[in-house]
């Protein structure tokens, strides 16, 4: 197997990588340009990069799905079965990576988490993220009203007149996701401004330090809506 | 993922649920969260200022059932014990005690900083000359 060492950059990106087939340079592309065979998927390709796109949050999802059915049918393994079993992995590495940058992208939410993963700011599972204290007793707070609710359910107490504080606390908690994401995507905003403007990179930290925040806030409001939707079904 | 023995033996017979008088000046309150899956704990004791032994604990914590099983542990263990003994409770002793998977370690780490916080919060009320602020554990996480 002739897979060419690839050297990469600060950000990432592949640099000076060559064809396994015919040794011409390749960028990051699915295919060679010169000989049109499928290429390997460099290390720490990220899923803007798969697109083509750069890091940017306001995504036009119609262009992403057409783009994903594009690549979709062009990396497809059917179009391999004659090619050698290298190439079929190839096809099979990269329509698989496609549909995980595809799913990852395509949800605003799952965007904004992918960002701040590849930035540092997140890891799966590990790191603990910082909270403000003011936030942990707001969401302390409305949990409890919630557990208040969910007790006078289970002790019997009257449906009819449980439904009108549930139904205030999920027009509360739905009116905050909402603002929550009303901000994410101010914020993406000014992101996608800074990435234009080539702005320091201090400014892009702030950036996304702000909108880890607004996602850790919106974890929780997310919970707390589905834990009072949970209530009134059964109510 | 399957929840090991103990997680669901704590889960389902939680220890020392509720609160303590918060504005009890030998009670020490720590409020923590872990957004990344919605959880926040709140962790209390009554400490004897004489002996600074812990004599009560308290704990509600809204969460999955490992953050609720870590609480509930962190609760049984530091009853009896002295501050200085609870503050040397490691997340990786939960972990052991009861066989987090990778994916809930968070959960564990969450348990010791909510017993940090709350000595930590204990001390202050006591004007403790060795109170510092409430410091997050930079505990093992993996």
């Amino acid at each position: 197997m002739s897979v060419t060492q690839t050297r990469r950059d600060e950000t990432g990106r592949s640099a000076g990588t060559k064809c396994w087939n015919c040794q011409a340079p390749v960028a990051e592309t699915h295919f060679c340009a010169a000989c049109g065979k499928i290429q390997p998927l460099p290390e720490g390709t990220d899923y803007f990069a798969f697109f083509g796109l750069q890091e940017k949050l306001s995504l036009d999802s119609a262009q992403l799905e057409a783009q994903f059915h594009k690549l979709s049918w062009k990396l497809h393994p059917d179009n391999f079965v004659r090619a050698t079993d290298f190439e079929r992995e190839l096809s099979l590495n990269r329509s698989s990576e496609l549909n995980d940058a595809y799913r990852t992208l395509r949800e605003p939410i799952s965007r904004v988490e992918y960002l701040l993963l590849r930035r540092g700011l997140r890891k799966e599972g590990t790191t603990k993220q910082q909270v403000p204290p003011e936030l942990l007793e707001e969401v302390f707070e409305l949990n409890e009203s919630l557990d208040e609710l969910r007790e006078a359910r289970a002790e019997g107490g009257d449906l009819a007149a449980l439904r009108e504080p549930l139904d205030a606390a999920q027009g509360n908690f739905q009116g905050k996701l909402e603002e929550v994401d009303a901000e994410l995507v101010r914020i993406g905003q000014e992101w996608d401004a800074a990435l234009d403007t080539a702005a320091d990179e201090a400014k892009k930290q702030a950036l996304l330090a702000r909108m880890n925040e607004v996602l850790n806030r919106r974890s929780y409001i997310r919970n707390l809506v589905a834990g009072v939707q949970k209530e009134l079904a059964e109510a | 993922m399957a929840y090991s023995d103990k997680v669901i033996e704590h889960y389902n017979n939680p220890r020392n649920v509720g609160s303590l008088d918060k504005k009890d000046p030998n009670v020490g309150t720590g409020l923590v969260g872990a957004p990344e899956c919605g959880d926040v704990m709140k962790l209390q004791m009554k400490v004897n200022p004489d002996t600074r032994i812990i004599e009560e604990a308290k704990f509600k914590t809204f969460g999955c059932g490992s953050a609720i099983a870590s609480s509930s542990l962190a609760t049984e263990w530091v009853k009896g014990k002295t501050v200085e003994e609870a503050l040397a409770i490691k997340n990786t002793d939960i972990v052991r005690e009861l066989s987090l998977p990778p994916v809930k370690i968070h959960c564990s780490v969450l348990a010791e900083d909510a017993i940090k916080a709350a000595l930590s919060d204990w001390k202050k009320k006591q004007g403790d000359a060795e109170a510092k602020p409430a410091e997050p554990a930079t505990a093992a996480s993996h």
